[in-house]
């Protein structure tokens, strides 16, 4: 009861010193929700859309303009000039107005209708990968589509159905199921990862900074007082405010997603109010451990925002983990972030039993228990050390 | 005094205040932590992470009902591309479920019992591809194998129905239209030389910022009355203080970023086709814009580590505005406008034209003359900034000064009146 009463007692003046420093205000709530605003609506769109792309037409054919029609009408692309040269074309991909061209060299129409097999060509920047792979896939039907429009024409002259010809066309269809996310929706891929990784990061810089200000402004030895010199409840008491300001963010962040943008979630509720509990729980944990390896506000804020930022690589929602090396494979079990990755696409996203998800969940817990180690090095900071600017 | 004498005064000041802020950020662990270190050995680690620029061989399942000579040649030549492996096969879908959902696969081919049915009577024969949409990387992998071997596979089988005689017919039937598919600038189509150039301009911008901020917060830290500027004749005017301070920075970041953006890029072979001249016009407004950048937002921040509140977790949606990830012209109009604030916008996308597409001074002139307008802007906004530091500082040792006075005055009667 005791415990309690000083737990109470602590949280009490921690709401009063997180009213009273704007910094908590706009690291807790606002740059947050800015950040959630900003990754939402940039990529609203789900998949980029009308994209600019170039042709050099110099066969000039009413094929080689059907085609280009096609082309246009695609919901990626946007052809927006035509090119007198394939120089031309491609100085303007330098100049950042066109991500991709396709070039009808003269004489295509004639050598295709004549069997002499000629050749057309697609070129795209890879530069911008998302645009270059949108404008490749484009480009490539409709060059494909070309191909094919003359065997069936052909067919379709010598009097074959429409199945044969389907049937001799493409004798073997690829039936594609995009699971949980059939859109391919970019918006679902990256917001749901990057989002909680600011999240995060502002939780580890949070939990260093509201201790390392204990230690700035020589609270230390009163805040230990209130807790009757008891480090693990001057820490609950100190930390249980943040966490719940953090947990209401978060699952105000899991509304707008879930159920404002309706994004996949085929795990269901509890495994989401699971994931945000663990988030919250294990990131002030990890927060609370860098400050506590080096008591220093200055280095523990620096470690954690230099962390935190090579989380969002080291997550492998981008890039992935499967593609590095060894060591930076390891190195990955060290972040916090691709656990909460790995358990979010595991569980929530596609809906798979928590079981084959319980390492990365241990691994979150043990993240939480992580203060365990350095909770006499924090009480001895706080009472004996000094700050110097 | 004559004007020969107040330039060189000016210029004296000005060295005065460019050595006292180096020997400033050489004593500063925190500042030497992100000017020096971080430069250094964060282009490294995020090459060595994204060193393989590739996935390969990601592992598949296949479910194979069919059991017949087509299917298990699909099933061969996905498994000898260079993306898929087939590492095992399953009963049935459920299975294969339970496989990837333990993350041993990324996707699952299923091949259904009628397949070889379907193709021997000359009608299309189909193949189920399941993939897992967490990453996206893999499902293309994925996808685009079975694509190419379906394709492969279709145009055996046109060439064994149309009884053509020579080979050349068979090419004719097969592709009328050759198509030749070119990848420029990133040919491969690797993830690290796409992503990697737009990292190292915005470490630079990044860590400066931070540098800046941290400096200015030990400064006001150190001072008696909190202040950014020191009481000192050599911080009399502005120009002498903005300059100073600039110099230092830039004496420290010609040599740093020439590190980023011309060693790294040459250590891990990643594009480097800019002439050195070409890079030297980009980069000389773009650290400046930088510099004056971090000194304006340094002013903003009362103690040193809200710099780093501030800074750090901008660093992702700056990325992103770049329009490396995200297409620039799928960016929303009101975050292009956004975007226009931080120098990192242009550095970046005029970085990546010159040096990995090989464009030209003139192709990246717009970005060039936007650089150049932050520049004046930015200067613009330290310099007023610095000037209300400055008199705050003045007005703090006029009301000292008084209060000494006046402390001397009543000593002085004080003494008479003994």
């Amino acid at each position: 009861m005791r415990y309690l009463c000083n737990i109470w007692r602590i949280a009490k003046r921690e709401m009063k010193i997180l009213w009273q420093n704007p910094i908590y205000l706009c690291c807790m709530l606002i740059f947050p929700i800015l950040t959630m605003l900003f990754f939402t609506t940039m990529l609203d769109e789900g998949v980029p859309q009308e994209m600019p792309v170039g042709v050099v037409d110099l066969d000039n054919t009413s094929t080689s303009r059907a085609l280009i029609r096609r082309l246009d009408g695609f919901q990626s692309s946007h052809v927006v000039a035509h090119y007198a040269s394939v120089a031309e074309a491609r100085h303007a991909m330098q100049e950042n107005e066109i991500y991709g061209f396709l070039y009808f060299p003269k004489g295509t129409t004639d050598h295709l209708l004549s069997a002499r097999r000629p050749k057309v060509s697609f070129y795209y920047s890879n530069i911008s990968l998302a645009a270059g792979s949108m404008v490749m896939k484009d480009l490539k039907t409709v060059a494909t589509l070309g191909s094919a429009a003359v065997g069936q024409a052909t067919m379709r002259a010598k009097g074959f159905t429409p199945q044969q010809i389907q049937a001799f066309l493409q004798p073997v269809r690829i039936d594609l199921h995009q699971v949980a996310n059939p859109w391919s929706n970019y918006n679902m891929y990256l917001s749901t990862v990057f989002v909680p990784g600011v999240m995060m990061l502002f939780m580890f810089l949070i939990s260093a900074y509201s201790l390392g200000m204990e230690l700035k402004f020589n609270r230390g030895k009163e805040w230990l007082a209130k807790a009757d010199g008891n480090i693990v409840v001057a820490l609950l008491g100190k930390f249980l405010p943040q966490a719940l300001v953090f947990l209401v963010l978060i699952f105000f962040y899991e509304f707008y997603i879930y159920h404002v943008l309706h994004f996949a979630h085929e795990g269901g509720v509890w495994r989401i109010i699971l994931m945000a509990v663990l988030q919250v729980f294990g990131s002030i944990g990890f927060g609370i451990f860098i400050f506590g390896l080096m008591p220093s506000l200055r280095m523990s804020m620096s470690i954690c925002s230099l962390w935190g930022v090579l989380g969002f690589s080291l997550a492998g929602s981008a890039f992935p983990v499967m593609g590095m090396d060894t060591p930076i494979q390891a190195l990955t079990w060290l972040f916090p972030l691709r656990h909460y990755y790995m358990l979010y696409q595991i569980t929530v996203f596609n809906g798979y039993p928590l079981i084959d998800a319980w390492f990365h969940l241990v691994a979150l817990v043990a993240s939480t228990l992580l203060p365990w180690f350095v909770v006499r090095k924090i009480k001895n900071a706080m009472l004996t050390y000094v700050y110097i600017p | 005094m004559s004007i020969f004498r107040k330039i060189i005064k000016w210029l004296d000041d000005a060295a005065f205040v460019w050595r006292f802020e180096l020997r400033q950020v050489l004593r500063d662990e925190g500042v030497l932590l992100f000017c020096i270190v971080v430069p250094l050995v964060y282009p490294l680690l995020y090459s060595w992470i994204y060193n393989n620029e590739h996935i390969h061989e990601v592992p598949v399942v296949v479910v194979d009902r069919s059991h017949s000579q087509q299917s298990r040649e699909f099933v061969r030549m996905c498994d000898a591309s260079a993306d898929v492996r087939v590492v095992c096969y399953a009963e049935d879908l459920d299975d294969a479920q339970s496989l990837v959902s333990r993350q041993v696969v990324k996707g699952i081919y299923y091949i259904p019992e009628d397949f070889a049915t379907h193709l021997n009577r000359m009608e299309q024969g189909t193949i189920s591809v399941y993939c897992d949409m967490a990453l996206m990387l893999t499902y293309k992998a994925i996808y685009q194998t079975a694509m190419a071997v379906s394709q492969q596979m279709g145009a055996q089988i046109q060439t064994k129905l149309s009884s053509n005689y020579t080979a050349r017919e068979d090419l004719i039937t097969t592709s009328p239209l050759d198509v030749e598919e070119v990848a420029m600038f990133n040919p491969q189509g690797g993830y690290g030389t796409a992503v990697l150039p737009a990292v190292l301009m915005l470490i630079i911008q990044q860590t400066l910022a931070l540098g800046i901020g941290l400096a200015a917060g030990t400064a006001r830290e150190r001072n008696r009355y909190g202040d950014l500027i020191p009481i000192h004749p050599c911080y009399g005017g502005i120009g002498r203080v903005v300059s100073g301070k600039a110099l230092c920075y830039l004496m420290v970041y010609a040599v740093m970023s020439t590190y980023l953006v011309v060693v790294v890029p040459r250590f891990f072979s990643f594009i480097h086709i800019a002439p050195w001249q070409n890079i030297l016009q980009l980069m000389i407004p773009y650290l400046l814009a930088c510099v004056f950048f971090g000194m304006t937002v340094s002013c903003l921040v009362r103690y040193r580590e809200n710099v780093i509140l501030l800074m750090v977790f901008v660093s992702l949606p700056l990325l992103f505005l770049t329009g490396v990830s995200w297409p620039q012209t799928s960016i929303p109009g009101y975050l292009q406008g956004v975007s226009w604030l931080f120098p990192s916008t242009f550095g970046v996308r005029a970085y990546l034209r010159l040096n990995s597409m090989g464009g030209s001074i003139g192709d990246v002139s717009p970005e060039l003359r936007y650089l150049w307008i932050q520049v004046a802007a930015y200067l613009g906004m330290a310099c007023l900034v610095y000037g209300h530091q400055l008199r705050v500082s003045q007005r703090h040792a006029q009301e000292r000064l008084d209060y000494l006075r006046k402390k001397r005055k009543v000593r002085l009667a004080l003494k008479k009146r003994q």
